[in-house]
C-alpha cells in the first residue's frame, strides 16, 4: 500500500474513532450540562423567591398556615411552600418522582428550608426532567452529522496535502532509484523540496550512488590499466619466441616446445585482450557511428565461421522476414557480439546439429533469435552465464575461459540491446536479441 | 631500407631490431623520445616505428615531427594504449598503419611490405607457384589461365600471408592471429587452420598438385618457392 494511502487511511480511521467516542459520550455530557444549567436556574429562582419573602414578608405566599403551591399548566414546573417543624432542615437538589394530579412525573427538585416570622418553611422548586432531556437526541444527531462532514473535509484536505508533501519522495524514487541505469548515472540533480527528511534522503542516495560509481570506476580503471600493462611484457615474450623460432640452430624438438609456449601465450593474450575490450566498452571508448544492413553482417559472419560449421557438419540458416538497417552502432562490436553467440552455438552443438537465425520486426524494434540444437544450459546455471570467468560445467570441456558471453553482454548493454536466453538441456538454447527502434533506420 | 625503431621497452626494441635486421632492414633504435626527435631531424628513413607510450615524449608529437621533416617515411604506430581515440588520432595525423601490442613480428613485416607495395604502386604483383599464378593485388589465383574461383576470402588471406613469408614455417598460432585477429572471442586453442589448408589443397588439386604448400610436421605450414 502506498505511504500516501496509508497516511490518509490512518487519519480517517483515527478521526472516526475519536468522533464516535465523542458522539457516544455526548448524552452524558449534555445531561451534565443540562443538570448544571437547571440547578443554576433553580438556585436563582430560589434566591429570587427568598428575596421577595424578605422584602414583602411570607404573607405574600402564605396566610394562616396554609401551604402554597403553583404549577405551570403542563406541570413541567412547580413551586411549593410549606410550614415545617422548626428543627427540620433541608438544602438539596435531587431527582425525585412526584405524583401530581394523577400524573407521575420525574422532577429535579430544589428543597430549601428557611425561617420567616419565627416559623420554619420548606421551599420546593421542581422542574420536569423530561423537558431537560428533550434536546439531547437531536443534538446528538446534529453533532454526529456535522462532525462526519468535517471528517470528510479533512480527509480530502489530508489527501491533497500528503499528495503535495510526498511528491518529492515519488520523484526521488522515480528518477534516482527506478530510472537510473546501473552503474552509469547522470550527474546529480537536486530534487526540489522543503522537507528536510527528503532533502536528506535525496542527498544520501546521491552519496551512495557516488560511492558505488567510484567503486565501479576504480574497478574499470584497474582492469584497463592491468590489461594495458600486461600488453608490453606479452609483446616482448611473443617477439622473443618468434625470433627464436626463426633461428637456424634451434632443433625441431625445441621448436615444438616453443610452439607450446606460443599457444599458452596466445591464451594469455586472448584473456588480456578480451578484458581490455570489455573495459573499453564499459568506459564507452567506442563510437557508435556505423550503419550496416543486418543481412550483410550475418553473411559476413557466415563466411567467417563457415569453417567451424564444416568441422562439425552443422547446418546454418538465416531467415529474416525483412532486413533491418542498423544505425548508430559500432560494426566491429556488433560483429563480435554475433560472432561470439554463433561461435557458442557451434561449440556447444552436437555433430550434424543446426543453427537457425531468424529475425523479424516487432513493436518497438527488431528481434533476432539465434537458435541451436546444442546441449543447452542447466536451469540453475542460467542466471550466471553472463558472469566473467564463470565456467559452466559444459564449457569446461571446451577451450573456453568464460568470457564469451560477458563480451556479448557488455556489447549489448553498450547498444542498449536486450539479451534473453531460453534453454532446455539436451534440446538446445535460443538467444533472443531485441534491438531498440532507435538503432533502426526507419 | 632504413628503419627507425622508437620504443622505450629495450627488450622489445631489441627483438624488433633483431627480426628486421635478419630480414634485410637497416635498423636504428631509440629508447626515448628526445633522441628519436633528434634522429628524425637528421637522418633519412623509409620506416619509422613509433611507440605512443614514451616516458618523456608524446608519441603523437613525434609522429607530427616525422610527418613534417620526413614526409617520405612511412610511420607505423605501435602501442599498448589500444584506445580507440588514439588510433583515430594517429591515422588522422598521417600514420600509415597502426599495430596494437602485443603484435606478431610477422604481422609487422607484412604491414611494412603492404606499405611498400602501396608506395611503389606495384600494379600487378604476381607470384608463380609451379604454374599457379597468385595475384596479390587482384587477389586471384589462376592456373593455365583458368581461375581457381572456389578459393574463399579467408583461404586467400592464408595463401597471401604464407607467400609474404615464403620459405618460412608459420605456426598455426601465427596464421590464426593473422586471419582471426580482429575477432575477440572466448576460445584460446581452437584452431581451424588445418581445416582451411585441407580445403585449399582440395580446391587446388582440381587443377594440379600443389606440392609447394608444405606441412611442416608438428610445427605448421610453409610455402616453398625459389622465385
Amino acid at each position: 500500500m502506498k505511504l500516501k494511502t496509508k497516511l490518509t487511511l490512518f487519519n480517517a480511521i483515527s478521526k472516526l474513532v475519536i468522533v464516535t467516542l465523542f458522539v457516544l459520550l455526548l448524552p452524558s455530557i449534555i445531561e451534565n450540562i443540562n443538570r448544571n444549567y437547571t440547578d443554576d436556574r433553580l438556585i436563582k429562582q430560589k434566591d429570587k423567591l427568598l428575596q421577595i419573602v424578605r422584602e414583602q414578608g411570607i404573607k405574600t405566599y402564605i396566610e394562616d398556615g396554609q401551604s402554597y403551591g403553583s404549577y405551570l399548566p403542563l406541570k413541567e414546573e412547580y413551586i411549593s411552600l410549606d410550614e415545617v417543624e422548626p428543627d427540620y432542615y433541608a438544602d438539596t437538589i435531587q431527582n425525585e418522582r412526584r405524583l401530581v394530579e394523577r400524573d407521575t412525573i420525574d422532577y429535579r427538585i430544589l428543597s430549601h428550608t428557611f425561617v420567616a416570622g419565627k416559623k420554619n418553611y420548606l421551599l420546593e422548586i421542581g422542574k420536569s426532567t423530561e423537558t431537560i432531556g428533550d434536546t439531547t437526541g437531536p443534538l446528538q444527531t446534529i453533532a454526529f452529522l456535522l462532525l462526519l462532514g468535517m471528517i470528510m473535509l479533512t480527509i480530502i484536505a489530508d489527501q491533497v496535502y500528503s499528495n503535495y508533501i510526498l511528491a518529492p519522495l515519488s520523484r526521488i524514487i522515480r528518477t534516482k532509484l527506478v530510472g537510473a541505469k546501473f552503474p552509469s548515472f547522470t550527474t546529480y540533480s537536486r530534487i526540489k523540496t522543503t522537507t528536510s527528511d527528503f532533502q536528506h534522503l535525496d542527498l544520501s542516495i546521491h552519496k551512495m550512488i557516488a560511492t558505488i560509481e567510484r567503486a565501479f570506476q576504480k574497478e574499470r580503471e584497474f582492469i584497463s590499466n592491468a590489461s594495458h600493462e600486461l600488453m608490453t611484457p606479452i609483446s616482448i615474450i611473443q617477439t622473443k619466441i618468434e625470433n627464436m623460432f626463426e633461428q637456424e640452430d634451434v632443433a625441431d624438438e625445441l621448436k615444438v616446445r616453443l610452439l607450446e609456449m606460443q599457444r599458452i601465450l596466445n591464451r594469455l593474450k586472448s584473456i588480456t585482450k578480451t578484458l581490455l575490450l570489455i573495459s573499453q566498452i564499459e568506459n564507452e571508448q567506442f563510437l557508435k557511428e556505423d550503419e550496416i544492413s543486418l543481412n550483410d553482417m550475418l553473411q559476413e559472419l557466415y563466411e567467417e565461421i563457415s569453417i567451424r560449421l564444416q568441422e562439425k557438419n552443422i547446418g546454418f540458416s538465416i531467415a529474416l522476414t525483412e532486413d533491418a538497417t542498423l544505425v548508430n552502432v559500432n560494426k566491429f562490436l556488433l560483429f563480435n557480439l554475433l560472432f561470439n553467440l554463433v561461435n557458442n552455438a557451434i561449440k556447444y552443438n552436437k555433430p550434424d546439429g543446426a543453427i537457425i537465425i531468424t529475425g523479424e520486426p516487432f513493436k518497438g524494434g527488431y528481434r533476432i533469435n539465434i537458435n541451436d540444437t546444442g546441449i543447452g544450459i542447466a536451469e540453475d546455471e542460467l542466471p550466471f552465464i553472463f558472469n566473467r570467468f564463470k565456467k559452466l560445467k559444459a564449457s569446461l570441456k571446451q577451450d573456453s575461459f568464460g568470457l564469451g558471453l560477458p563480451i556479448v553482454k557488455s556489447i549489448a548493454d553498450f547498444h542498449q540491446i536486450d539479451v534473453q536466453v531460453q534453454s532446455e538441456q539436451g534440446v538446445g538454447s535460443t538467444f533472443i536479441l531485441s534491438i531498440p527502434a532507435k538503432l533502426l533506420r526507419a | 631500407m632504413n628503419v627507425l625503431i622508437i620504443e622505450d621497452e629495450r627488450a622489445l626494441a631489441d627483438e624488433v631490431e633483431l627480426f628486421l635486421s635478419k630480414n634485410n632492414f637497416i635498423c636504428e633504435v631509440c629508447y626515448n623520445g628526445a633522441s628519436a626527435s633528434e634522429k628524425i631531424a637528421i637522418n633519412l628513413y623509409d620506416f619509422i616505428l613509433i611507440d605512443l607510450g614514451l616516458p618523456d615524449y608524446d608519441g603523437l608529437d613525434l609522429l607530427k615531427e616525422a610527418k613534417l621533416n620526413r614526409p617520405e617515411a612511412a610511420c607505423i604506430i605501435l602501442t599498448a594504449r589500444a584506445e580507440v581515440n588514439d588510433r583515430i588520432k594517429g591515422l588522422d595525423l598521417g600514420a600509415d598503419d597502426y599495430l596494437p601490442k602485443p603484435f606478431s613480428l610477422l604481422e609487422l613485416q607484412s604491414r611494412m611490405q603492404a606499405i611498400t607495395r602501396r608506395k611503389f604502386g606495384l600494379v600487378n604483383q604476381t607470384v608463380n607457384l609451379d604454374g599457379f599464378i597468385v595475384n596479390l593485388t587482384d587477389r586471384t589465383i589462376t592456373y593455365m589461365s583458368n581461375a581457381v574461383s572456389a578459393i574463399t576470402k579467408k583461404e586467400f588471406d592464408l595463401i597471401a600471408y604464407l607467400i609474404l613469408h615464403k620459405n618460412r614455417t608459420l605456426t598455426r598460432a601465427q596464421l590464426s592471429e593473422h586471419i582471426w585477429g580482429s575477432v575477440v572471442n572466448d576460445d584460446y586453442d581452437s584452431n581451424f587452420i588445418d581445416a582451411h589448408i585441407k580445403n585449399i589443397r582440395k580446391k587446388l588439386s582440381a587443377f594440379a598438385a600443389a606440392d609447394w604448400l608444405e606441412t611442416v610436421r608438428g610445427l605448421g605450414y610453409r610455402i616453398k618457392t625459389n622465385v
